[in-house]
């Protein structure tokens, strides 16, 4: 299983992060458009990034801690699931935070 | 100046113009917004510490493209830099498009 690890731990964020939403109020998993629309704006560029910074060597991904499934262009489904995930993440805790202090903007 | 500490300093100064200038959300005057990026801050320490741990890494980075500062769990300090752009440039467009559905009367 240990080549689920980046996986899992992506996924464990995606779990973690629910509260968010559901008890705290983020309201960013009830706006899945606009949701998509800021995640495919942002990810979009930094994927690639990401192509030009894995073409160029300056990382690489243990072959132990992940499925070795490539996306294209030598991105693994791990990154693609880490540029899902990580702004997802980001939303939600600006929504939480928002909700919390009572500040408006949504 | 090695290329992912470049590539991250490019990164961050694009995700504050394109806000400043472009979107135009006000995100970076917030103290919502630093808090916000705090809190994340904090919780990067793990998940990135996680996949960078030099014990047994997940992603492995080049030491010639990086700077060397390696932070809390071996992080690249460049890391932090990365996740400062894209958390900036997500919150950016929601905040964005949530501006443009409301002067379309759409969204309350």
């Amino acid at each position: 299983m240990d080549r689920f690890q980046y996986l899992a731990v992506m996924a464990a964020c995606v779990v973690v992060t629910l509260p968010l939403e559901f008890v705290l109020g983020a309201r960013v998993w009830r706006r899945p458009r606009r949701l998509l629309a800021s995640i495919a704006a942002v990810s979009g560029p930094f994927l690639v990034w990401d192509v030009v910074a894995i073409a160029r060597g300056h990382w690489t991904f243990s072959e132990r801690y992940t499925t070795g499934w490539i996306v294209a262009l030598d991105v693994p489904v791990e990154e693609v699931s880490f540029f899902l995930v990580i702004p997802l993440c980001a939303l939600l805790t600006l929504g939480a935070v928002r909700r919390m202090r009572g500040d408006g903007s949504d | 100046m090695p290329e992912y500490t470049a590539a991250t300093l490019v990164a961050m100064t694009v995700a504050a113009v394109v806000d400043l200038r472009i979107l135009r959300t006000r995100l970076l005057t917030q103290s919502t917004f630093w808090l916000s990026i705090g809190i994340m801050f904090f919780f990067q320490i793990f998940v990135d510490g996680w996949l960078t741990k030099l014990s047994s890494p997940i992603v492995i980075y080049a030491a010639e493209h990086a700077s060397g500062i390696r932070v809390f769990f071996d992080s690249p300090i460049e890391d932090f830099g990365f996740g400062f752009a894209l958390i900036l440039g997500v919150c950016s467009m929601w905040d964005a498009l949530a501006a443009r559905e409301r002067r379309r009367g759409g969204h309350p």
